[in-house]
Order: C-alpha cells, then sequence, then structure tokens
C-alpha cells in the first residue's frame, strides 16, 4: 500500500481535484458559473481545444512534442472553409480534404524526425511557421472566410431533443451495465476496473440534465466524447497503441523489443495533426468562420497546457487519452469563469500560468519519485 | 476513509451552491457589456474604456459596466460575449475584432433578446440595433481638401498611399478622399495601399514614388494616416526634400501633433474617441432604461448586408497648426506638456503656453 500522498497518486488526482476546487472558487464568486447556460457554453468553448489536446496527448505519449498543432488546425480549417464557400464542395468532401491535408502534414513532420532525425521540437516549430503562413495563402486577401454551408454550420450548432439526450443516456448506461456483467462473470468486477463505467454512467445522467434545462445536448460534445472513447479505446487495446506507450517509456528497450519504432511515429504524428484539423473544424463551426488568427499562438499553447494540465507526462509513456478532457475542462473553467468575473486578459494569463507550473512541477516529482 | 468524508463534503458544497445558482443571483442590477478589441493599440484601454464606464457612472446609478478585451482573437470575443449575456447584460456595446466574424455574436446576442450598439468598426450580415463611428468618408474628403487647399494652382502631381486593403475603414476614407480629387483638375502621379497601415512599407513606397516620378515633381502627398505620414516623410527626408511638400494625416498621434506644429505634416484629424465612447455609454444607458435609442439621435442609415441599420456617424475635426490648441489640447487629448516638450518657440507661435491644460 502506498502512503496517502504518494506523488503518483497525487499526480492521478490533482486534475479531477483542481477542476473541482475551480468550479467552487467560481460559483462562489459567481453563481452564473453553475448555471445550465453557462455549462453548456463552457462545454462548447472547450471541444476545440480539447480535441487539439488530444493530438498533444497522443505525441506526449510517445516521448515527443507537436508545436504545430494549433498552425494545423486553422490550416486544415481553412482548407474546408475555402473549399466549401469559394470552391463549392459538399461538406463531407471539403472535411475530407481538410482531414487528408492534416494526416499529409503530419507525415512530413514524422518523415523529418525519423528519416532525417531532426528533434521533434524543432521540426514542428519550423511547421508552425510554415502553416500559419500556408493558411494566411489560403484565406487569399479577404483575411476571413465565413463558413455558411449548413452542415457545416450544423456541427457546433446543432442540440439534440430533450428525448435523444435521455436515449444517448440510456444506451451508454447500458453498455456501461454490460460490461460490469461481463467483467462480474469473469469475476474481475472489482472497484478498480469497474469505476471508470459508474462514474461515466452517473455524469451522463447529470450532463443530460443541465443540457436539456438549457438548448439540449451539443452536438459537439457529443462528437468530441466519442473521439475520446475511440481514442482511449485505440491507445490501450490495440498494438498502436500499446507500442506508442513503449516507446514513450524507453525508445530504444521498445526497439530491441522488435518495435517498429519509426512506423509508429510516423501513425502518431498523422493521426496528432488529423486530430487537430478536426479540433480546427470545431472551431470554426462554432465561431462560424475561419480568419487569420484561427489557430493562433495562443490555441497551441493552450491545448499543450490542457495535455499536461490533466496528467499526460511531458516526459512520455504516462498519460490517457481522457486528460485532454480533464485539462481542457480545467483550462476552459478557468477562462469562462474569468470571463464571467470581467478579470483582465492579464489576470487570465497569470492563473493559467500558475496553474500549469503546479502541473509540470507535479509531473516532474512524480517522474522523479519513481 | 477520511479522504471520503472529505469528498462527500466537497459535492455537498458543489451541490448547495447549485442550489443558489437557481435563484435570482446576488443583484438584479442593470447591465451593460463593453466588448473592446484588442489592447496593443493604447486608446482601448486608455480612452475608450474609462470614458464609457464613467459616463454609464454618471448617467444610471443602477448600472454596472461589464468590460472585457478580447487582445485580437475573434473566438475570445466570443466567449466574452456569451459570458456577458450569462451575466445578465441587457445591452452588448460591440466593437468586433473582425467585422465578418462577429456576425455569430450579434445573432446570439439577438436570440437571447440582448441587442447590440456596434462601436467603432461595424458588423456584417447580422441583426445590429445601433451603429456609431466617426464618418469615414468625411475624414478622406477632409483630408483631400486640406491638401488641394495647401497645394493651389501648382502644376506638379499627388502621391497617394492608401489604407491597408483589407481594412473597411480604409476604403471609405480612399472613397472619400477619391470624390474630392476627382473633382479637382489634379494630376495623381503613383497611387499604392499600404498593407497593415505599415510605416515602413509607407517608407518603401514613398522611396519608389520619389524613384519614378523624380524629387521635384511632387506637389502634395496624400497620406491615409499618422503612421504612413510618418514612413512618407523619412523618406522624403532622407531623399534631402526641403522644404517637404504639404502631407496629410489621421488619428492626432502625439508624434503627428507635433510634426504638424513644426511644419513636417500639413495636418491630421482628430476623431474624438472619449466623445464616441461617452456618446456609446448614453445611447446604450438608453436602451436599457427605456429599451429605445432616443429619437433623433440617428443621422444616417448604414447597410450591414442584413438590413439599413440606423448609425450615428460622429464629425471628424481638423488639425492643422493653427487649430492645435482649440482642438487636440482643448479636449484634453494632448497636454500643452506633451505637445510642447522641447518645442516651446513653436508652441508659443500658435499660442500654447505651459500651465494652459484644461
Amino acid at each position: 500500500m502506498s502512503p496517502v500522498l504518494s506523488p503518483a497518486r497525487l499526480g492521478r488526482w490533482a486534475p479531477p481535484l483542481a477542476l473541482a476546487a475551480i468550479w467552487i472558487a467560481m460559483t462562489a464568486l459567481n453563481p452564473r458559473f453553475l448555471s445550465a447556460v453557462n455549462l453548456t457554453n463552457l462545454m462548447l468553448q472547450i471541444v476545440a481545444v480539447g480535441a487539439i489536446a488530444v493530438a498533444v496527448v497522443l505525441v506526449l505519449l510517445i516521448g515527443e512534442i507537436d508545436l504545430s498543432v494549433g498552425a494545423v488546425s486553422g490550416f486544415g480549417a481553412a482548407v474546408v472553409a475555402v473549399l466549401s464557400v469559394k470552391a463549392g464542395w459538399p461538406a463531407g468532401l471539403a472535411i475530407l480534404a481538410g482531414l487528408a491535408t492534416g494526416a499529409c502534414v503530419g507525415l512530413v513532420h514524422a518523415a523529418m524526425v525519423t528519416r532525417v532525425g531532426v528533434p521533434s521540437f524543432v521540426v514542428t516549430l519550423a511547421g508552425l511557421l510554415t502553416w500559419q503562413g500556408a493558411l494566411l495563402l489560403v484565406l487569399g486577401d479577404t483575411g476571413t472566410v465565413n463558413v455558411n454551408d449548413t452542415s457545416l454550420v450544423a456541427i457546433a450548432g446543432t442540440f439534440l431533443a430533450p428525448e435523444l439526450g435521455w436515449a444517448l443516456a440510456a444506451a451508454f448506461g447500458g453498455a456501461a451495465v454490460a460490461v460490469v456483467a461481463v467483467q462480474a462473470r469473469h469475476g474481475m468486477a472489482t472497484l478498480r476496473r469497474s469505476w471508470p463505467w459508474l462514474v461515466g454512467s452517473a455524469g451522463a445522467v447529470i450532463a443530460v440534465v443541465v443540457f436539456n434545462a438549457d438548448r439540449g445536448v451539443p452536438l459537439a460534445v457529443v462528437l468530441f466524447l466519442v473521439l475520446l472513447g475511440i481514442g482511449d479505446l485505440v491507445m490501450r487495446r490495440t498494438r498502436l497503441g500499446r507500442h506508442a506507450v513503449a516507446i514513450g517509456s524507453d525508445a530504444s528497450a521498445a526497439r530491441r523489443a522488435g518495435i517498429a519504432v519509426d512506423r509508429i511515429r510516423m501513425a502518431v504524428f498523422s493521426l496528432a495533426s488529423v486530430l487537430a484539423v478536426t479540433g480546427g473544424i470545431l472551431a470554426a463551426s462554432r465561431l462560424l468562420a475561419v480568419n487569420q488568427s484561427s489557430g493562433g499562438t495562443d490555441v497551441m499553447l493552450t491545448a499543450i497546457a490542457a495535455a499536461v494540465i490533466g496528467g499526460t507526462s511531458l516526459f512520455g509513456g504516462r498519460g490517457s487519452v481522457w486528460s485532454a478532457l480533464l485539462g481542457a475542462l480545467v483550462v476552459g473553467s478557468l477562462a469562462n469563469g474569468l470571463d464571467l468575473l470581467g478579470a483582465s486578459p492579464a489576470i487570465r494569463l497569470i492563473v493559467t500560468g500558475l496553474v500549469l507550473g503546479i502541473a509540470v512541477g507535479l509531473d516532474t516529482w512524480a517522474r522523479r519519485s519513481r | 476513509m477520511s479522504r471520503a468524508r472529505t469528498a462527500a463534503a466537497a459535492l455537498a458544497i458543489a451541490v448547495g451552491m447549485l442550489g443558489t445558482a437557481c435563484g435570482d443571483g446576488p443583484d438584479a442590477e442593470r447591465r451593460i457589456a463593453l466588448l473592446l478589441p484588442e489592447s496593443k493599440t493604447a486608446r482601448y484601454e486608455s480612452h475608450d474604456r474609462p470614458a464609457f464606464v464613467g459616463r454609464v457612472a454618471e448617467l444610471c446609478a443602477e448600472c454596472e459596466t461589464l468590460a472585457s478585451n478580447a487582445g485580437q482573437s475573434a473566438s475570445r470575443q466570443q466567449a466574452q460575449a456569451e459570458a456577458a449575456i450569462t451575466n445578465g447584460a441587457a445591452v452588448l456595446v460591440l466593437d468586433p475584432v473582425d467585422s465578418t466574424s462577429a456576425a455569430v455574436i450579434v445573432r446570439h446576442a439577438a436570440e437571447a433578446g440582448v441587442p447590440v450598439i456596434t462601436y467603432d468598426r461595424l458588423v456584417l450580415d447580422a441583426p445590429v440595433t445601433f451603429h456609431i463611428t466617426f464618418d469615414n468618408e468625411r475624414v478622406g474628403a477632409m483630408q483631400a481638401q486640406a491638401l488641394l487647399d495647401e497645394i493651389g494652382d501648382s502644376d506638379g502631381v499627388l502621391v497617394v498611399l492608401n489604407g491597408s486593403p483589407t481594412d473597411d475603414n480604409a476604403a471609405q476614407f480612399r472613397r472619400g478622399a477619391n470624390t474630392v480629387l476627382a473633382a479637382a483638375d489634379v494630376e495623381i502621379g503613383v497611387e499604392a495601399d499600404i498593407p497593415d497601415w505599415s510605416p515602413d512599407q509607407a517608407q518603401e513606397a514613398m522611396e519608389r514614388a520619389l524613384t519614378t516620378l523624380g524629387r521635384d515633381r511632387i506637389a502634395g502627398v496624400y497620406a491615409a494616416n499618422d503612421g504612413i505620414a510618418a514612413g512618407a516623410i523619412a523618406a522624403m527626408k532622407a531623399a534631402g526634400l526641403d522644404p517637404l511638400p504639404p502631407v496629410t494625416g489621421q488619428d492626432a498621434e502625439l508624434a503627428a501633433v507635433r510634426r504638424v506644429l513644426v511644419g513636417e505634416q500639413h495636418m491630421t484629424v482628430y476623431k474624438a474617441v472619449r466623445t464616441q465612447a461617452r456618446v456609446a455609454a448614453e445611447l446604450a444607458v438608453g436602451l436599457v432604461r427605456d429599451e429605445e435609442i432616443p429619437a433623433g439621435v440617428r443621422t444616417t442609415w448604414v447597410d450591414n448586408g442584413y438590413d439599413r441599420i440606423p448609425a450615428l456617424l460622429l464629425e471628424p475635426l481638423l488639425v492643422t497648426r493653427e487649430t492645435i490648441a482649440g482642438t487636440v489640447v482643448g479636449d484634453g487629448f494632448w497636454s500643452v506638456e506633451e505637445v510642447c516638450d522641447g518645442l516651446e518657440p513653436e508652441c508659443a507661435t500658435v499660442g500654447l503656453a505651459a500651465g494652459e491644460t484644461p
């Protein structure tokens, strides 16, 4: 039994505790923070950065970094917007083209890292500049492209009918019951294994109550959660995911064990850029536009901060896709709450910086004492 | 065990707060949101915000201003507008980061039944309630007319340096100036758009104009704002032009006012930002109290692609050497000390002396 305050345990519990502390503090300062309207707004505000944070989590897991996620999200979204608005492509095709652009971008980064041997920090720093330039180029002289395709607008603008929200929650609850039942049949239904399903089901019910009190369950939030679920499955249950974690823990040991290190890196970098573009499309659908500041530097910084605050290690091999949700919630709740309080941009940056500093400190401490 | 108890206590507190959140909130006063676009240009935080907040406080004791600044991020501004509406703002006064993508903010506000006054920059394709800004075409016309008056019947040519090609305001300045210049019998030697209103780019454009036109043929320079004027003047000084031909400007930046004082720049245009902020505050309070804009405020209509929007266009003021005292200094925009520091002899000739700051 580890001591109550072991670094590892603190590292695991710090993000949810921080989130709870922020929510309690913000509610105490302005009770409207916990209103259904604001919580719905909060969730819509975090999905884009959350999706980009998933990209960061994947790259951090293999022990690399991607500084270009923000720029790539803006570039990919600009490709989608321009193809849809200026070239008149159907939304589905435009989105596919945007995601394919992301995959190519990621492959270029990975090739530089694996074939040429340039550190990912430098490759993606160069990428940040390049793709920001590509964004300006694609947008052209007008600088802003308004998204008006109904399907693109619907991604972030659709709220499910109350019954449909309940149906989704019921479906998730049913799946949870089934999983726990299977675990029980194999004698594996310990609290340690089953709690995510129980907590998830309870969370789904509370979320549907809150969302239905406002405009309904936002489609963008459902998409984000599905993305997280798939990401979690891939990282924990597939060879790609387990090999990625092995590489992040110790690349040379992984290579000696016969893992195709470079192939996994290729896959993770392109997956990350595709996820970044997904985040960019979510952001464009919410703002109904792509402009020159889309995917700016603060998007990248916020996404990396979210991944690390959520508990993914900067040192590779440790973390989970869910930390993107947790971290995005922490960073998003801070920004949302401080906006409600009318805090200046200065205060917002300082507070977020302090929280990030504490998170990285905990991460470093946990790593040293392993 | 103790951890479980702590968690239970935290949950209890959170649930308790959820309960209070469903109530009416602690204060039911009237709220006005001011959404400013960025903090790098000094005017928003040092002139617009204090003037607006101060005027609201004067007019309406029960009103509160929720001011926020988006730091040049359109999505940040969207989140701040949502926060303002969540906080119960009864009216939004919006200076958009981006005239086009801010439409989503105005539409969201309209759905929530909150009227939007656009401030300084219009929002396109959205149900804006009222628009307040300066008459930009009038600014361009004033600049062009002042330039023509100064040139007289010289037979040289003009250099025209317009603002940023992506700025809708720049297009309006150019329209106003073109109307006046086209009516006069004057030849334009070189015309260029200056990307991002950049003084460096203006300097390069002026250097090219000097090369193509030759230094002796230039009768005057239409510079769309003071930054562009600064670049053009630097280029002409470097080329050894003496005396300098008349150069126009706009914004009444301190450096420009001092150039006007010593005769390097012919004129600038002062837009009374504080007046603009105070009038916007008066309109917002009117909307909060009576749910309508007072009759007679509207001076014109502007078309934003959605509808004809009632608008108030404020008059810009011409600043020349002789009128510095009566405009920027008289209005408290710049103090005598700031304008005259090191230029006391020139100040004395136009009746500006230390200690006269209102």
